[in-house]
């Protein structure tokens, strides 16, 4: 007590600085999270090593599982369909004219005119090419799948999947680089809307912080242009994709290869019987339905109806359905939302029926390829009609994969049942649920009553009638127009009823992660101070023991 | 790192100056991927440089006389390009459309009674068509029009339709001349505005295309 009356107490700012001081110490959720910066690019390093020593290219660690289980050939049998594209297209190479005034007539000539005797070897190389590039993509797709539905990714083998699905995009944009050659009417407003496409990074709303700085910079335009080599499609553009064409290959190619020249592994897990199959199938098909090529490309006709290529359908019909802003970002954010959802799954279990939300986000996804393909081939498809059934099944599919898991986690150990209680997923995916439906029927409604309000008004003018006298000579002549007959609607018409979509989106998007981040890091940073206390007390059993004595 | 900090310092000190060598090097071939840009730094982020086109003629009032008569054109922008060739073209095709006169808020001013637009699609720069038919704007283009009908234009790609009888409100300016409406407003579709406009005179029975909106991939 002496001693305590004789030290004099502290100041504001030695407390103050006390405080903060036990802020950053190394405990507590901004403790841990000031430390974990800090260490930060010192455990991302060694994370990425780690990832690389253990990352895939062509299933090469799975030489074993390949011979039982055909799922794990298919790096082997991708890679073997990528030597055979490579092989055609460079004979391919030897006789193709890049230029817009004479590429149609020199895949023509390649067509018709390359034959030994009956035997047609150019329409084979050609059709070699390009079903050669078809099985790539499906090959490709199904890699990605079946390291998804198997868990493949993980035990530190994150990068085998980005890489495969880094191959997929790459053969993609192989393919869409490679179809403007052909120079016919799909290639050129495939290549028209994927170019005019990046315009849209320059249109970012303003409130977003940076958006006016960003647009300011015209990074969409530039690539744009970047792309054409100009302002419009034209002989630049041709010798540009002709070029991007090769390098993407070329790029990919040498990757492996320093990998394959490092490491010293067998590239294809298959035998040469597989390779011989699987050749003659392709060259099957390239002699039964020989590569079509189309009418060629007139810059002034878009035909009615336009397909793109069979693997992009599916985004097209998106570009159909949504704001294209919102549609650019999110086409964009694919690969990076499939990489978000990967980094989600925290938990170690690889079976099937133990991680249902991530089945169901593949399930999903393939779903909505072949259906919105499906939908878009047979002329089916309604942009008025389908959004609402989209938005609701996707959080639907959700919702089925989150109480499975959940049903799941609780049978296994129902004292863990928070691991899966996310709680802000599932309020994303109710608000993004409500808000997007309600945009649709909402947005209706006000298109419906600004144009009931401008046919009411011509109604006055032209029969002398009073507002409820035109709305009631309207709804009795056409009733199919869905108007609404209240004053109250109409002199509110013109106002937009509620946000608009993307702003829903991104309180969505930005909010709740950012509430679920806090809350996260509370508990972290509390789990991991007791367990940092468990480690002391084992560390150091008698100073444990002493001091709630000492306390006491 | 933190253990040398002089063997750190000069290998940062030396990475620096060989980083930006290595910049203003790819910078030389960097700038050549932009070919319609303006010299120097700048370039990478500006607009292109646009080269003065000459007016044309987009038609001749004599053919468009009836109400909805309709007729299309080709428009040739030019853009500077640091190549050889100097200059670059980019073709613009548009649409003359003659209003019928109960759209015509201002009858005093001749120009009023024609709508003059860049068939190059708002949304992804797809070439859109005058549809003059109600069954094949729902067939083909997935919009069922109102009755009573009159034509639209509506693009194949992403099904966008265009009303040409209504504005909507979007700020831009044509040949320093400012705008805040447009007509063509988007009623099917997801067109973020009205097609772009184009500026125009009439002379001597003919329409001469003066100046063009700027963006759009020709």
């Amino acid at each position: 007590m002496a001693e305590l009356a004789m030290t004099p107490k502290p100041g504001l700012f030695t407390r103050t600085a006390a405080f903060f001081r036990g802020l950053v110490a190394k405990r507590g959720a901004i403790g841990h999270w000031y430390h974990g910066v800090l260490d930060a690019p010192a455990n991302l390093w060694g994370w990425l090593q780690d990832r690389w020593e253990k990352m895939d290219l062509f299933d090469e660690s799975h030489t074993e599982k390949a011979k039982t289980v055909p799922w794990y050939a298919l790096g082997g049998m991708w890679y073997w369909v990528w030597m055979l594209v490579i092989g055609s297209g460079v004979l391919l190479m030897i006789f193709y004219i890049p230029d817009t005034n004479q590429a149609f007539g020199s895949i023509e000539r390649i067509m018709t005119n390359w034959k030994i005797g009956a035997f047609p070897i150019g329409s084979m190389a050609r059709g070699l090419h390009k079903y050669g590039a078809d099985a790539f993509i499906i090959l490709a797709t199904m890699r990605v799948y079946r390291i998804w539905f198997t868990g493949g990714y993980k035990g530190g083998h994150e990068l085998s999947f980005m890489v495969a699905l880094l191959i997929l995009i790459v053969g993609m944009y192989s393919g869409l680089t490679g179809y403007l050659l052909i120079w016919n009417q799909r290639a050129l407003w495939a290549t028209k809307v994927m170019a005019t496409f990046p315009t849209y990074l320059d249109k970012n709303p303003s409130w977003i912080p940076g958006g006016d700085f960003i647009n300011a910079t015209n990074q969409g335009k530039t690539t744009a242009q970047v792309l054409l080599g100009g302002t419009s499609i034209g002989p630049a553009t041709v010798t540009r994709f002709y070029a991007f064409h090769f390098m993407l290959s070329f790029v990919l190619m040498i990757f492996f290869e320093l990998r394959v020249y490092h490491r010293d592994f067998k590239r294809m897990n298959i035998g040469r019987w597989t390779k011989l199959i699987i050749f003659l199938i392709i060259m099957a098909v390239a002699i039964f339905i020989p590569a079509a090529q189309g009418s060629p490309a007139n810059p002034e006709v878009t035909p009615n109806p336009i397909l793109s290529d069979w693997y992009f359908l599916a985004m097209y019909q998106m570009l159909k359905l949504q704001d294209p802003y919102l549609a650019t970002i999110l086409t964009v954010g694919i690969p990076f939302i499939v990489i978000f959802a990967l980094f989600m799954d925290r938990r170690p279990e690889t079976k099937w029926g133990q991680r249902q939300i991530f089945n169901w986000i593949g399930i999903g996804g393939l779903i909505y390829f072949v259906l919105f393909s499906f939908l878009i081939i047979n002329e089916i498809a309604d942009i008025h009609r389908d959004p609402p059934l989209w938005y609701y099944s996707m959080g639907l599919f959700l919702l089925i994969g989150y109480f499975q898991d959940w049903a799941y986690v609780m049978k296994r150990d129902n004292k863990r049942w928070w691991e899966t209680f996310h709680i802000f997923f599932v309020a994303f995916i109710a608000v993004s649920m409500v808000a997007n439906t309600l945009y649709h029927y909402f947005g209706d409604i006000r298109e419906h009553n600004v144009r009931a309000k401008e046919i009411v008004q011509q109604v006055m003018a032209a029969k002398g009638m009073t507002m409820d006298q035109a709305y009631s000579w309207l709804e009795s002549n056409r009733p199919a127009l869905n108007l609404w007959h209240t004053n109250e609607v109409v002199t509110a018409t013109g106002k937009p009823h509620g946000m608009e979509l993307w702003r829903l989106h991104a309180i969505a998007w930005l909010a709740i992660p950012a509430l679920g981040f806090v809350v996260g890091m509370k508990r972290w940073g509390a789990k991991r101070d007791a367990r940092q206390d468990a480690e002391a007390a084992k560390a150091k059993p008698k100073a444990a023991a002493t001091a709630p004595a000492a306390q006491a | 790192m933190n253990e040398n900090t002089r063997r750190t310092f000069l290998k940062a000190a030396t990475t620096i100056p060989i980083i930006g060598g290595a910049v203003l090097a790819m910078h030389s071939i960097l700038r050549y991927f932009k070919p319609t840009m303006v010299g120097g730094l700048d370039g990478l982020t500006a607009p292109p440089d646009m080269a003065p086109s000459p007016p044309q003629v987009a038609a001749e009032i004599s053919d468009l006389q009836a109400p909805w008569a309709c007729k299309d054109f080709i428009y040739v922008r030019n853009s500077v390009e640091y190549s050889s060739r100097k200059t670059q073209g980019a073709k613009i095709p548009g649409f003359v459309l003659r209003l019928p006169d109960e759209f015509v808020a201002d009858k005093s001013d001749p120009k009023n009674f024609y709508l003059i637009v860049q068939r190059i699609c708002p949304h992804l720069g797809c070439t859109f068509n005058f549809v003059p038919d109600h069954d094949a704007l729902k067939g083909g283009y997935n919009y069922d029009a109102p009755q009573p009908f009159h034509p639209y234009f509506a693009c194949p790609c992403h099904l966008s339709v265009y009303d040409p009888t209504h504005t909507q409100d979007i700020a831009g300016s044509v040949d320093g001349k400012a705008f805040d409406k447009l007509r063509g407003k988007v009623v099917s579709g997801p067109a973020p505005r009205p097609p772009r406009t184009m500026s125009f005179d009439i002379k001597d029975g003919k329409i001469l295309i003066t100046d063009t909106e700027g963006g759009g991939v020709g």
